[in-house]
């Protein structure tokens, strides 16, 4: 086995003839078949396919909630067991995920105390990524008081908190209106930026996978599905899809699924 | 304000029914008409004579339902969060629960006398299968996501259960509780009727024995009322303590 080094360039993640079956010996459905994937430090990567592709029992087996049937899953040149910190699970439903009990204020102290940070620094540090995600005046609003686009980014706020190596988001602005995604895109582009946290994307939109990623994974409709195509997105960000490179990335893309 | 003069107004025309029933339709033996029902309930207050029934009546209730919610919900959160438990109790409870408090009475005076032990089983054995359902329900319900969202940022199984397991199942035990607490007020009569030398329901049968139905409607009205406050009692409790817990329902 390789270790990782930490190097640029060298595999944070990577992921190997992977298969996912659900059932028993007898009777079974294939959800993903031969996966291969790598995903290197800092990098922005999106899987893009079709509702049912298994995107999200991919990103369920990164982050280590189910395990892989066959294949291997490394993370910094060790396998994955379980899910821990260093991988958060960014979800969709940001009502579901978020302690609906506990004020916005609290809901990162959670993060900081089953991180086990001393006490004394929990101040500074909610302070930090609230501001970070502009959520410091409505430090003491519960969840059901947020709109969606704010619950998500509380959600940003309590995931960067214990400061994991990769976020892992499963369509993680598929609920919100046109308008509150865009902002939500260039917010989240922007924290990327400063915190050079890896993501991972997954997502059925061509656009956002264009107007985000570093690179675009493909994946085939399931069952069965692999990833049949990765594509470099080397345009400069922010990207306009009026741009004609993105145009004609976006145009290839889409004629993968036509 | 509205609501309280739609209260006031409800009443008034109970009231009125009543009276009317009593004079018009029935007899005055039949339905006692309101003002002799006072009359009645008068000196039985002042001798103090209701109040220690009611007193009697209540920690029955009190003992039966807390020790039953203990019960229930220590083995509802272990019923929803550890698989085998589940199926290997769930079809006994799914059978048990059908036996209401009522059909326990024969046997309960057979196990423990008519003293006060048959009505805490009693009572019990009322709340203990209602609240346990709910707790069973709402852990089993708690969002995986909110879990799995706990377990990445760096919880642990512990944690997990005590931070999100059980305030996720907050609103579930506590409605469970509600019910049971109604129905343990309900419970309560036909076992002090069918068996017991105190308490409102043995005041409603001694009455009826001797055919005081001005007697009889002095204890239904009291256990009108008692329920009433009772359950407004535990409202007012939750939304002060738990709130955080129950307000959110809307949003999962």
């Amino acid at each position: 086995m390789v270790g990782y080094d930490g190097e640029e360039g060298v595999a944070l993640l990577a992921v190997r003839n992977v298969r996912k079956l659900f059932g028993d010996d007898t009777q079974h459905d294939v959800a993903l078949d031969g996966i291969d994937l790598e995903v290197a430090q800092g990098e922005f990567v999106c899987l893009l396919g079709p509702s049912g592709c298994g995107k999200s029992t991919l990103l369920n087996i990164l982050a280590g909630f189910e395990g892989a049937t066959s294949g291997a899953v490394d993370f910094e040149g060790a396998p994955v067991r379980g899910a821990g910190k260093d991988r958060v699970m960014f979800f969709q439903d940001a009502g579901a995920a978020l302690l609906p009990w506990l004020t916005v204020e609290e809901n990162v102290r959670f993060a900081l105390r089953v991180r086990k940070l001393p006490k004394a620094e929990w101040p500074a540090i909610i302070d930090k990524y609230l501001t970070m995600v502009d959520l410091a005046e409505h430090r003491h609003k519960f969840p059901a008081q947020l709109s969606g686009g704010m619950r998500q980014r509380l959600q940003i706020a309590r995931a960067l908190a214990v400061e994991p190596k990769v976020l892992l988001m499963d369509e993680p602005f598929g609920a919100l209106d046109a308008l509150t995604r865009r902002r939500m895109h260039a917010f989240l582009l922007d924290i990327w930026q400063r915190t050079r946290t890896t993501i991972v994307f997954v997502t059925h939109d061509i656009a956002e996978a264009v107007t985000l990623a570093d690179r675009i994974c493909v994946m085939s409709p399931g069952p069965g599905s692999r990833i049949t195509e990765v594509m470099r997105v080397d345009l400069a960000r922010p990207r306009d899809l009026a741009d004609p490179r993105a145009g004609q990335l976006f145009k290839r893309v889409e004629a993968l699924f036509a | 304000m509205r609501a309280t003069l739609l209260f006031a107004g409800s009443l008034v025309i109970a009231l009125a029914a009543w009276q009317f029933l009593s004079s018009f339709v029935f007899n005055p033996f039949l339905i006692p008409p309101p003002l002799v029902v006072l009359q009645t309930a008068a000196p039985m207050a002042k001798s103090g004579e209701i109040f220690r029934h009611v007193a009697i009546s209540l920690a029955r209730v009190g003992v039966g339902f807390v020790t039953g919610c203990a019960a229930a919900i220590v083995l509802g959160v272990l019923l929803g969060r550890i698989q085998l438990v589940n199926e290997l109790l769930d079809p006994i409870i799914e059978l048990l629960r059908f036996l209401s408090p009522t059909a326990m009475i024969p046997i309960a005076v057979i196990w423990f006398g008519i003293g006060e032990t048959s009505k805490y089983f009693l009572i019990f054995w009322g709340t203990f299968f209602i609240v346990l359902i709910n707790t069973t329900a709402g852990v089993m319900r708690a969002p995986i996501i909110r879990q799995r969202a706990a377990q990445c940022l760096g919880a642990s199984a512990l944690q997990i259960f005590l931070m999100v397991v059980i305030p996720s199942a907050a609103p579930y035990i506590v409605t469970g509780m509600r019910i049971a607490m109604a129905s343990s007020f309900m419970s309560i009569i036909p076992a002090e009727i069918l068996a017991a030398d105190s308490g409102i329901g043995f005041l409603l049968q001694q009455s009826s024995v001797l055919l005081q139905t001005n007697r009889i409607f002095v204890a239904l009205l009291t256990i009108c009322v008692l329920g009433f406050v009772f359950d407004r009692l535990f409202r007012i409790a939750v939304d002060r303590m738990l709130s955080r817990y129950m307000s959110y329902v809307a949003l999962t």
